[in-house]
């Protein structure tokens, strides 16, 4: 019974996504029919990119357990993206652009995991500090102005599609999800990850590294803020510095939609990538329907709270 | 002398560390900046404070329980509004105070159904509630200020007891309140229980849904208590008011020594903590730094004495000989 469950679990959200995202869709051509085109769905994947690798490492932060949350990720989408700028600004190679986005958000992502794990400072006010220093450090950097001067060779990545699916979300960001997907079944290393969010005690008894793979994790996290933010400069041509403002709610929201459990150890990310597309088709819906951007941070806010509303009555009931 | 000794044996090490650290700053900026050290702007300083000591009382409530509430400062934006459209439609200035205080206390009992009842992790539940609040902000200021307010309520509260402003009186009023109730009543101890181990308080019969949905609610009053202080001074809401308040009074709460971990809280190191963080944000804007630097400094200090206090702690158990931890 157990294991029928199990193997039910993710394919039981992924049906829920998909029951509503037709809901959505359904309910944006009865308002708005002209909406509902090729073109939007072309939109709404461009969207979904930064989303989707933010809440992929959310996701996986979340899972390992140990009451990690990652509420840094759109402070480290600017900055990554704002450090490039910089560094570029001062006379780095720009064939060095991409790897030098990266390898910044590697790096604020490393500083979480190393206050998570050797300092053991709770994840919660660790990552509520760094949020408010790299989104603060951003702003701060720039003055608050858009950093021009993303070399013109990277904007066909950032911009251009194949077969109607933007590039980003083709090169980045499926990528991404396949390879964790792949990484959690089917490697020792990811079932650590369930193990040490399903029972930390257990799992350093038999002897998982667990600290040193919680470090990895929050790295990880901030790599994938990092590309996150090199889609920002390639798509937009230049670093803004208030790129990943709300990205802590939403890539939150998308995870916990997707199934992740917020104790961690138990989901899949095969539901985050389906929550990440279901949350962007419903903002490009209401943007679409002119409805003001403001609505969007108290949707997804209650859409938050609802989520875990109903997984805990669930729980009640089974 | 003697009197001065047990005063600061009252003091713990951390408040002593909190007080020198006040003493430095504020000799370092008044010797950066002449504006600094003249008696208007230790006026302002302790006007700025006034908010923020009374979300950060709420505050340490939440933290010592093992709770927090990011939407604490959107809560006080929220009140801010209901108190000025009570004031822009004439109601007398009393009730009109009245109205912060119960506006605020009603969005706490909103945050303890969600987070209490609902059993979901404080901080998603309150980031949650963060978005919805800020649209709820925008929707019913329509992206419009509220400003030019009546001046009555400001009149009311402006007047001082005995030479000192009425929102002191208040404000050690509403410590003294807390601080019977955490260390003379079953309530204090029923908190601190809950932060140290909410199974362990439920296995010993505490009602933890019953304490935790007080804090809650004592916290939202606070706030709301803080708009009408807002509300008085400024007589104007924005749709910013109160955005920043919730990561100054963590920061705030946790530099005076109150454990996230729940178990352990200082009132004294949370009035020192805003004191600290008040005079740091106003000297570095007196000497030139631009405001837009403020989140950063507050986010880098919540980070630095969070490790330097792991990081002591460590250096003085090597330094007896016991096992790290």
């Amino acid at each position: 019974m157990n294991r029928l469950r199990s193997l039910h679990g993710p394919a039981l959200v992924l049906a829920i996504l998909a029951v509503l995202w037709v809901v959505v869709l359904g309910g944006l051509f009865v308002l708005k029919p002209t909406a509902l085109s090729a073109a939007t769905m072309t939109t709404v994947l461009q969207f979904s990119t930064i989303l989707a690798l933010a809440a992929l490492g959310q996701a996986l932060v979340i899972l390992a357990g140990g009451a990690g949350i990652d509420l840094s990720v759109g402070g480290s989408v600017s900055l990554s993206a704002i450090l490039a700028m910089l560094a570029l600004k001062a006379g780095m190679p720009p064939l060095l652009l991409p790897v030098a986005c990266i390898v910044a958000g590697l790096l604020l992502g490393l500083f979480n995991g190393l206050l998570v794990t050797r300092l053991a400072i709770l994840p919660l006010i660790a990552t509520l500090g760094t949020f408010f220093a790299y989104s603060g450090l951003a702003l701060a950097l720039t003055g608050g102005a858009p950093q021009p001067g993303v070399p013109q060779w990277l904007l066909p990545w950032g911009r251009g599609t194949l077969g109607g699916v933007p590039l980003p979300f083709v090169s980045a960001a499926l990528p991404a999800f396949v390879l964790a997907g792949i990484v959690l079944v089917f490697t020792a290393w990811g079932r650590w990850i369930y193990a040490m969010g399903f029972n930390e005690r257990s799992a350093r008894l038999v002897g998982i590294p667990v600290d040193r793979t919680r470090l990895i994790l929050y790295g990880l996290s901030g790599m994938l803020a990092g590309v996150a933010g090199l889609v920002s400069l390639a798509w937009f041509g230049s670093g803004r510095p208030n790129i990943g403002q709300n990205l802590e709610l939403e890539s939150l929201t998308a995870a916990m939609l997707g199934g992740i459990a917020i104790f961690g150890g138990r989901g899949g990310v095969g539901g985050v990538l389906a929550a990440v597309v279901l949350l962007v088709t419903l903002k490009t819906g209401l943007l679409q329907l002119n409805v003001n951007t403001v609505w969007q941070v108290g949707i997804v806010g209650a859409l938050l709270i609802f989520v875990l509303l109903a997984d805990r009555l669930s729980q009640r009931w089974r | 002398m003697r009197r001065l000794n047990r005063a600061m044996s009252m003091l713990t090490g951390r408040e002593l560390i909190l007080l020198a650290a006040c003493v430095v700053i504020t000799i370092a900026f008044a010797s950066a900046s002449p504006v600094f050290a003249t008696p208007e702007n230790a006026a302002t300083i302790m006007r700025n404070s006034v908010e923020l000591l009374l979300i950060g009382l709420g505050m340490t409530l939440l933290l010592a329980m093992g709770g927090i509430d990011v939407s604490i400062g959107v809560v006080m934006g929220l009140s801010a509004i209901a108190v000025g459209r009570a004031l822009g439609a004439d109601l007398d200035p009393a009730l009109a105070a009245v109205i912060g205080p119960l506006t605020g206390a009603l969005l706490g009992l909103v945050t303890a159904a969600v987070v209490v009842l609902g059993r979901i992790p404080a901080i998603v539940g309150t980031l949650g509630l963060l978005g919805i609040y800020r649209t709820a902000i925008f929707v019913v200021l329509g992206g419009q200020w509220l400003s030019g307010l009546p001046t009555g309520l400001t009149e009311m509260l402006g007047t001082g007891l005995a030479g000192v402003p009425l929102s002191f009186w208040m404000i050690a009023l509403a410590y003294l309140a807390v601080w019977l109730a955490l260390r003379r009543t079953p309530f204090g101890l029923h908190l601190l229980a809950i932060g140290n181990s909410e199974e362990k308080a439920r296995l010993s019969g505490i009602s933890v849904i019953k304490v935790r949905f007080a804090a809650f609610v004592i916290s939202g009053m606070l706030a709301g208590l803080a708009a009408t202080f807002y509300v008085a001074t400024y007589r104007n809401v924005e749709m910013s008011t109160g955005s920043t308040l919730a990561l100054d009074a963590i920061a705030a709460v946790v530099l005076g020594g109150t454990s996230i971990l729940g178990g352990r809280c200082s009132l004294v190191g949370t009035v020192l903590g805003v004191l600290l963080l008040r005079i740091l944000q106003n000297g570095l804007l007196l000497i030139g730094v631009p405001s837009l630097w403020q989140t950063v400094v507050t986010g880098g200090l919540l980070i630095a004495v969070l490790s330097l206090e792991v990081l002591a702690g460590r250096l003085s158990f090597s330094k007896l000989g016991w096992a790290s931890r």
